[in-house]
């Protein structure tokens, strides 16, 4: 079953249409990652979601039913831009919110959130005395306070260090278990490689990608090489066939062009220099955003 | 409703826990009554240094009652009666001869002592003040000082000269002052109210002596407090919300209720906030005048249609005050938008004289019923002595729940709108195009 249909959406906002006769259907406990440049329509697409905006045309379906006008229950939102009362302590904020979503057994509730994001030192601090990423813990802890069925999180990971972002993961995946249907936008595409079930991708208002990462990947075949040379970047340069190098420093990932065998351009590279790792595989979603996202910027270009 | 109260919880305690609140609570009334007690208190703490006055007395009549009044007050009258201590200025007197060659230059000479602060004034006495003649000047007594207009001493000649000079008159025709003793009575009006019939038992009651306190400061203060409930309560809702905007805790709250529920929670808040405060000051009030044996002064008849309109008037402020916010993006803005905003609140307080001395006139009446000013205005009108028609009060509160419905369905819409806009400059234009068409 489909828990978020999307049909035809579309917003505008003056001239500019923000998403674009978008379609997207999400299934029950999934996790489902939005990506897309700055401006591309993430936001809008999952406030409209939110019933915070409205769609000019189409129809948003949220457990099968519309919801134009009125107030979500079972939906957790945590908004890009995050706000909480600075003068309310950590404890007072979460039960305004769980009580603002009808959240049951709240006490427990937020001692095993507190516990589990750890955070539990900070219970009777007022919001203000805590750092950017507490605050963003506990905001994501006010968005899950109240067990809700639906979880949006628009960029939940930006500005959180390796550690949290990895305690939020676990999160993420706990309530994913409880059965959760959970949407997130964001940068980081190993994240979403990682986690994400199904992966949509929105640029300039239109839907470019969706469906599961093998798919996206499928669409783009295995036209990509991963290098790691003794003389690096250099060996790769003037050689027929190679359309753009992405040069990590001590690997490359070489995207070759249609038709183009890559056992050609092994012996080619052979010829230069001693190979220490050559490996065929499919695109990186990192690769296949920025195809997408930045195809004026052909940057390495040996077409 | 329950989500509604949620928020209206939260914003009572978030006003009501604060220092400042306390603080606001106990510094209102000191501010209100504090120019009256400052002025209580330095009342009698003038500069005691001896004035001296030179007076020119072109009628020769005057000199020896004006000095023999300046010996006696300053004798007995600039000290204190139990501690003996100087608490006035002594007045004294010289008198000069006019100068018939010059009077303009004599009269320059003295204005520069005055200045150079040898002199605290002089007066100049006309020739003809016992037989007043055609010419005016002749029959004037005139003060010159720095601030004549708000001088003091210069009230304290009139008696003085009066008093001798209508003695003189008596004499003239012969009369001693004890066969004049009544002439001299001045009978005063004492002001009354209206006879009532105590609905209880049917006994007429006799009519109350009214005075200043029911007819000037009852009024005055009950609207003073409303304003100032309002002030306290409703007006800070354009910067709440600007702040919630822009540090987005209203998109975050948002996603659990309504726009409309969030805006009346604040709103609900907001009365909670005032009633307590008008509660606590009201008590005081009754507790203060009981104690002092005026508590018939207070007007419990009243107090019901003050409640009412105070709650009205918060609505009713507040729903504008939270749309408007909405509306702002930064300080600036509502910086900018705070005082147009308040001009109906504050309006009413400079009509407040002419409504209170005739409350029953067409212009008191009609503006009374203008919905902004109707609960200010109409308490005035019920507060004072004189009885207004009876079905004005109710046509008036008619009138301000129909403007408050109404408030709160525009302040809705702008608020709905408004609330998660970024980056729109909150003109007259953007504020009617959200209330419009959302």
């Amino acid at each position: 079953m489909d828990i978020i249909e999307l049909r035809q959406v579309t917003k505008r906002f003056g001239t500019l249409t923000a998403v674009d006769e978008l379609d997207l259907n999400v299934p029950a406990g999934t996790i489902y990652g939005f990506i897309g440049p700055n401006g591309s329509g993430k936001t809008t697409t999952i406030r409209m979601i939110m019933n915070i905006l409205y769609p000019d045309e189409g129809n948003i379906l949220l457990f099968g039913k519309k919801h134009k006008g009125q107030r979500l229950e079972h939906v957790g939102y945590l908004p890009e831009e995050r706000g909480l009362y600075k003068k309310m302590k950590v404890y007072d904020v979460l039960k305004f919110h769980g009580e603002l979503k009808n959240g049951k057994n709240l006490k427990q509730e937020i001692q095993y959130w507190l516990n589990k994001l750890d955070l539990q030192a900070w219970t009777n601090k007022k919001v203000e005395a805590l750092s950017k990423g507490m605050g963003q813990k506990l905001q994501f802890i006010a968005t899950v306070i109240d067990r809700p069925e639906i979880i949006i999180l628009d960029e939940p990971f930006s500005g959180l260090d390796p550690v949290n972002s990895e305690i939020l993961r676990e999160a993420l995946l706990e309530l994913q278990k409880g059965g959760a249907s959970i949407i997130f936008s964001t940068h980081d595409m190993n994240m979403a490689e990682n986690m994400c079930d199904y992966i949509f991708m929105i640029h300039k208002g239109k839907k470019v990608l969706d469906g599961t990462l093998n798919d996206i990947q499928d669409q783009y075949g295995n036209d990509t090489v991963r290098i790691q040379t003794e003389q690096g970047a250099e060996a790769l340069e003037d050689i027929k066939g190679i359309e753009k190098i992405n040069d990590f420093g001590q690997v490359q990932e070489v995207r070759l062009n249609p038709n183009v065998d890559s056992q050609t351009i092994l012996a080619e590279v052979m010829k230069k220099t001693r190979i220490l790792r050559f490996e065929v595989t499919r695109p990186s979603l990192h690769d296949i955003f920025i195809r997408i996202a930045a195809p004026e910027r052909k940057e390495d270009n040996h077409a | 409703m329950h989500k509604t109260l949620i928020i209206a919880l939260r914003e009572y305690k978030a006003a009501v826990k604060t220092k400042s609140f306390i603080l606001g609570l106990i510094l209102m009334p000191v501010l209100m009554g504090g120019g009256m007690a400052a002025f209580m208190l330095f009342k009698d703490k003038v500069d005691t240094d001896d004035l001296k006055i030179v007076v020119i007395d072109h009628s020769k009549l005057v000199r020896e009652a004006l000095q023999e009044r300046a010996r006696l007050r300053n004798e007995k009258e600039i000290f204190d009666q139990e501690t003996g201590e100087k608490v006035r200025p002594a007045y004294v007197l010289e008198f000069i001869q006019s100068d018939s060659t010059d009077p303009f230059k004599q009269k320059l000479d003295l204005s520069n002592r005055v200045r150079s602060g040898e002199l605290h004034a002089f007066v100049e006495i006309g020739p003809s003040i016992l037989h007043p003649d055609t010419i005016l000047e002749n029959t004037l007594i005139r003060y010159y000082s720095e601030n004549a207009f708000m001088d003091e001493v210069r009230y304290w000649f009139t008696d003085p000269v009066n008093n001798h000079i209508r003695q003189l008159r008596l004499s003239e025709m012969n009369l001693s002052p004890e066969e004049t003793k009544d002439l001299f009575y001045w009978i005063n009006i004492e002001s009354m109210g209206l006879m009532e019939v105590d609905k209880k038992t049917g006994n007429v009651q006799d009519a109350q002596k009214t005075n200043e306190l029911q007819s000037f400061l009852v009024p005055y203060f009950m609207v003073l407090l409303m304003f100032m409930l309002v002030l306290m309560s409703a007006i800070p809702l354009l910067t709440a919300v600007m702040e919630e905007k822009m540090e987005r805790i209203a998109e975050v709250i948002l996603a659990s209720i309504t726009p409309f529920q969030f805006m009346m929670g604040k709103i609900l808040g907001s009365i909670s906030v005032s009633l307590t405060i008008a509660a606590i000051y009201i008590a005081g009030a009754i507790i203060t005048l009981n104690q002092i044996g005026q508590g018939d002064m207070l007007p419990y008849h009243i107090l019901p249609w003050f409640f009412v309109f105070l709650i009205l008037f918060v609505i009713m402020t507040g729903s504008v005050m939270a749309a408007l916010g909405s509306a702002c993006n930064d300080n600036k803005d509502a910086q900018n938008l705070q005082f147009p905003a308040m001009l109906p609140v504050i309006l009413p307080l400079f009509l407040l004289v002419p409504i209170m001395q005739n409350p029953t006139s067409s212009l008191a009446t009609w503006l009374s019923m203008f919905p902004p000013f109707t609960p200010t205005l109409m308490l005035v009108r019920l507060a004072t002595p004189v009885t207004i028609p009876a079905w004005q009060p109710y046509v008036g509160l008619a009138v301000v729940i129909i403007f408050t419905v109404f408030s709160v369905w525009m302040g809705g819409r702008i608020f709905r709108t408004g609330i998660l806009l970024q980056g729109q400059k909150p003109t007259f234009a953007n504020i009617i195009r959200y209330a419009l068409w959302g």
